[in-house]
């Protein structure tokens, strides 16, 4: 083997080497987001297509001016957050 | 979260909430405590109804007009029962002659604005498995639920997190208080003392861990794993991704009927895009600490 061969056979697996811990480390990103993501509330979900306001004052203003009633979801912790 | 998969899945209920009223979801252990208008709005509407001593919870569902009438209060699930409350009070309602409340100065004590540059994370617990057969309906939504709740990361962490630094007041924030299992109700947090071990560590924006939590007593622990992956640019994190997976035991006040013995419970994290109404909510732990929740080693 040839100086210039060595050097290109010792690169080569420099390349196969990074290449590969590249690779698995692309798989365990993607791999840890697919679980994330199935774990994860769906964001699609019924109640979440609700207009909901988060500050009562807010409401008020929006139902004098829409001449609607109130709705008020009141939990012990935040019912869109919380639990 | 019974509401969430009940009331608030109910097609009817949903396009009543959008085209006939205004819809506003609220933490009233905040809003009843609140010294400013809104506060003062809200006593005034749950005053009216049967849940008026605001030294105890006020929960339940209000219908009020904008003058602050109570027109309907109901704390049972079941869409049925609601859309027919929901009906009788559309039927009989009769605008007042009301103008928007001034807000005038927020009370701070409850007031709790995200910390300036920090980002959110959405977290979500779910059960994996352990539960007996359900007896009811209500049982099986608790069963399958998966939780939600918001942590906070500020300025000054994520810079050390891109630094492939775990600043330890945001290991101490993740193990007290999202380290829980909250997907059947409000869950109690770990004191400090009940970190039994709190192994945290990045490299390349590669997070790893071990994190054993326990009561004194022994009557409730969470063994986990962690990994995750952590990136961002200008001391920003841009991208959020976090597993932590193990056994969990034990229960709370308000998170009755876990499953027998040990079981398996899974916390996702994920960095939120802000697209979510739920973004903007606060830590469920920062309520009335704010300092304690962002410094949770004091």
């Amino acid at each position: 083997m040839t100086r210039r061969t060595g050097f290109l056979f010792v690169g080569l697996l420099l390349f196969v080497f990074a290449s590969a811990t590249y690779a698995i480390a692309q798989d365990f990103e993607a791999e840890l987001k697919k679980q994330c993501d199935e774990i994860c509330q769906p964001t699609d979900q019924p109640w979440r297509k609700i207009p909901w306001q988060t500050d009562l004052l807010a409401a008020q203003k929006l139902a004098v001016e829409q001449a609607r009633p109130i709705f008020i979801w009141a939990m012990d912790g935040h019912p869109l957050g919380c639990t | 979260m019974l509401d969430r998969e009940s009331t608030f899945a109910d097609k009817q209920i949903i396009g009543m909430l959008t085209d006939q009223f205004i819809p506003v979801a609220i933490d009233q252990w905040y809003t009843r405590r609140q010294q400013d208008t809104e506060g003062d709005f809200y006593r005034q509407i749950a005053g009216q109804g049967p849940r008026s001593d605001f030294s105890n919870t006020t929960q339940g569902l209000y219908i009020a007009d904008s003058a602050g009438h109570l027109i309907a209060y109901n704390n049972n699930r079941g869409p049925e029962r609601i859309r027919a409350l929901m009906e009788k009070a559309v039927a009989e309602f009769d605008p007042p002659d009301a103008t928007p409340l001034t807000r005038g100065k927020s009370d701070p004590k409850y007031s709790t604005p995200i910390p300036k540059g920090a980002v959110v994370v959405r977290t979500s617990a779910k059960v994996m498995g352990g539960y007996e057969k359900p007896v009811d309906h209500w049982q099986q939504i608790f069963q399958h639920a998966v939780s939600r709740d918001n942590l906070w990361i500020t300025a000054d962490e994520q810079r050390e997190l891109l630094d492939d630094k775990m600043p330890e007041a945001l290991a101490r924030r993740i193990a007290r208080f999202h380290l829980v299992d909250n997907t059947r109700g409000q869950p109690p947090t770990w004191q400090l003392e009940e970190i039994r071990k709190l192994d945290f560590s990045i490299s390349d924006g590669k997070m790893n861990g071990t994190i054993e939590l326990e009561t004194a007593d022994h009557t409730r622990g969470f063994m986990a794993d962690i990994s995750g992956v952590v990136s961002g640019a200008e001391g920003r994190v841009t991208d959020f991704t976090m597993l932590a997976e193990g056994t969990f035991w034990g229960t709370g006040t308000y998170t009755m009927e876990p499953p027998q013995g040990k079981f398996p419970l899974v916390i996702a994290f994920q960095l939120a895009d802000g697209k979510d109404i739920a973004d903007a909510i606060a830590p469920h732990a920062s309520r009335g600490w704010v300092d304690g929740y962002l410094y949770p080693e004091r």
